[in-house]
């Protein structure tokens, strides 16, 4: 007899970061799906949904919603650090728990929050220490104009001046815009190394188109002579990005065909595949515990004593390997794969170890 | 300028909170432990071991004078206030014992973060300007053996200006700063006349 256990979804099906809220939605009903069937568990779970619609605003009252209209005490969902951060004091209020399937920039630790995607030791941090000696030191930073932006830049202007290298500009954009045209003469003017780009949904789509029409203005700016690194882009919005997606580089524990992580399963995306690691875990640590369904987060992982646990109590962080992948022909092709690393979000454990800075014979 | 406020180096910094065994001390270990330091609990007293801490939280609602084993207002490493009562004869005794930054309580999911960096960066800044007074004070207080040494180079038969110009080389040329070649001078005439020319110096 398997026990009916509410959880709620919390994504936003329209607005600009739609394509990753769906690729999330994805691996979270195909994790139910999967447990719903599993005869060897003694749960079943049944969605509550709430679509904020891409408005901030709405996520904390549709949160506090499904913990009071429903039985629901986990949540899974948000897109943006934005959203994430308007959801935690609701969480926090009713003792309810949320699962968070996207990468993000780190410096939080909520005791009601579960991170199952990569923070920046996981995937800033390998991405430029690939890049740097790649292909220089000399970086443009862009953004959308809020926190995953502000701090991915931060720390990558932290982490590129420790390395000898220098930042040539840092421009944001309003979540949404598609006024590119600024960051894209300053490029041209600037001739960087490389770009991190943290835009993110139209905006992004919208900078690389226009910056694959400047390389094919000026050599100088083709993917292979300065390419546009990325830690949020995955398969999701490939196919809202066509051609303009070649030549761009990414970093994430996972990339469509890879193995290894999340162990079991084809996933689309690295989005889908942390939403569905995430339900599947849920899962695990309710099985076989009845009434666990109604326990907080804290005494969820302190009751677990079963093996399999993929959650670190002390970050509710978890292991992730550092993956670099290309588009090319459509498709992310694997560059690199790092070991697997446990999430750091204070980059307080692993030392971030300076860089050597890159000397060069001068003749 | 400012300078940057330090982040990266946490990791392994250790905490101890100074209050007696309460949910506030177990919500603020868990995000301590979160950020990556070590912590200890102490209480009534402030032990041994908390001498070496990077960091104190003190309970400001019992706190009391004679609590920690240095000067009052000098801890040698950042405190953070833990205040319940928001009261201004606590939240003054907070201040006296020299707390950088502080938390509400009760303690619940976040602020520690925040109370580390800003109580950090206020220790530094206090620093800073401790050690800029000092060095200022101790030129207020070569004036004096400036002046002499002035007026000892004009004796030889120099304008007062070129006396100053003089000292200025003699004090590059020796590497020290202006006031301890104008003690110099003032010592060397002491020693040759018999002067009391070593009382202005330090």
């Amino acid at each position: 007899m398997k026990r009916r256990i509410e959880l709620g979804l919390l994504y936003s099906r329209t607005g600009s970061y739609s394509l990753i809220s769906e690729a999330c939605r994805t691996g979270v009903l195909a994790a139910i799906a999967q447990i719903n069937a599993d005869p060897a568990l003694d749960l079943c779970f049944v969605a509550v949904e709430r679509d904020p619609g891409g408005n901030v605003d709405l996520y904390g009252p549709m949160c506090a919603d499904i913990l009071q209209a429903s039985t629901a005490r986990h949540v899974v969902g948000c897109v943006t650090s934005w959203s994430r951060k308007e959801v935690i004091p609701t969480v926090e209020k009713f003792g309810g728990t949320l699962w968070y399937a996207v990468p993000y920039e780190g410096f939080e630790a909520s005791d009601h929050v579960v991170y199952t995607h990569a923070c920046p030791n996981q995937h800033l941090l390998p991405l430029l220490d690939w890049a740097m000696p790649a292909y220089g030191r000399r970086a443009y930073l862009t953004g959308s104009n809020y926190i995953w932006g502000w701090e991915m830049n931060r720390l990558a202007r932290e982490r590129i001046t420790a390395a000898g290298g220098e930042v040539l500009g840092e421009r944001y954009l309003p979540i949404g815009s598609r006024d590119v045209g600024r960051m894209i003469e300053e490029i041209r003017a600037a001739r960087p190394a490389f770009i991190l780009n943290s835009l993110i949904g139209p905006s992004s789509y919208e900078f690389l188109a226009a910056y694959r029409a400047l390389g094919l203005q000026d050599a100088a700016f083709l993917p292979d002579r300065c390419p546009v690194l990325s830690c949020n882009m995955t398969e999701c919005e490939l196919p809202a990005l066509g051609p303009a997606a070649e030549g761009l580089v990414a970093a994430g524990p996972y990339f469509r065909g890879v193995g290894g992580w999340p162990g079991v399963g084809n996933f689309g995306s690295s989005h889908e595949a942390a939403a569905f690691a995430a339900v599947r875990e849920l899962a695990r640590l309710l099985a076989h515990r009845p009434g666990a369904e109604d326990l907080s987060l804290s005494q969820l992982l302190a009751g677990d004593c079963r093996p399999g646990g993929i959650i670190d109590p002390e970050t509710h962080h978890t292991v992730l390997p550092a993956i670099i992948a290309r588009v090319e022909g459509g498709a992310f092709r694997v560059i690199e794969r790092r070991a697997d690393m446990p999430g750091d979000p204070y980059l307080s454990r692993g030392r971030m170890a300076p860089l050597a800075p890159m000397l060069r014979v001068v003749s | 300028m400012r300078r940057p406020i330090r982040i990266q180096n946490l990791g392994g910094a250790r905490a101890v909170i100074l209050h007696r065994p309460h949910p506030t001390v177990q919500a603020l270990t868990r995000q301590l432990t979160a950020i990556g330091l070590e912590v200890t609990q102490v209480w009534p007293d402030f032990t041994a071991e908390g001498i070496g801490a990077d960091f104190v939280f003190f309970d400001a609602d019992m706190g009391h004078d004679g609590m920690f084993p240095w000067a009052a207002g000098q801890p040698p490493m950042p405190m953070i206030a833990l205040i319940g009562s928001e009261a201004p004869g606590r939240i003054e005794w907070s201040l006296r014992a020299g707390a950088h930054a502080q938390l509400l309580k009760p303690v619940g999911d976040n602020g520690a973060y925040s109370a580390l960096l800003i109580a950090r960066d206020a220790f530094d800044a206090q620093h800073a300007l401790s050690a800029e007074i000092a060095d200022l004070r101790r030129r207020l207080d070569g004036r004096q053996t400036v002046v002499r040494a002035v007026t000892l180079l004009s004796a030889r038969g120099k304008s007062e200006a070129d006396a100053y110009a003089q000292l200025r080389q003699m004090a590059m040329a020796w590497r020290i700063s202006f006031e301890d070649a104008a003690a110099r001078i003032v010592a060397s005439h002491g020693q040759d006349g018999g002067a009391d020319g070593q009382r202005d110096q330090g």
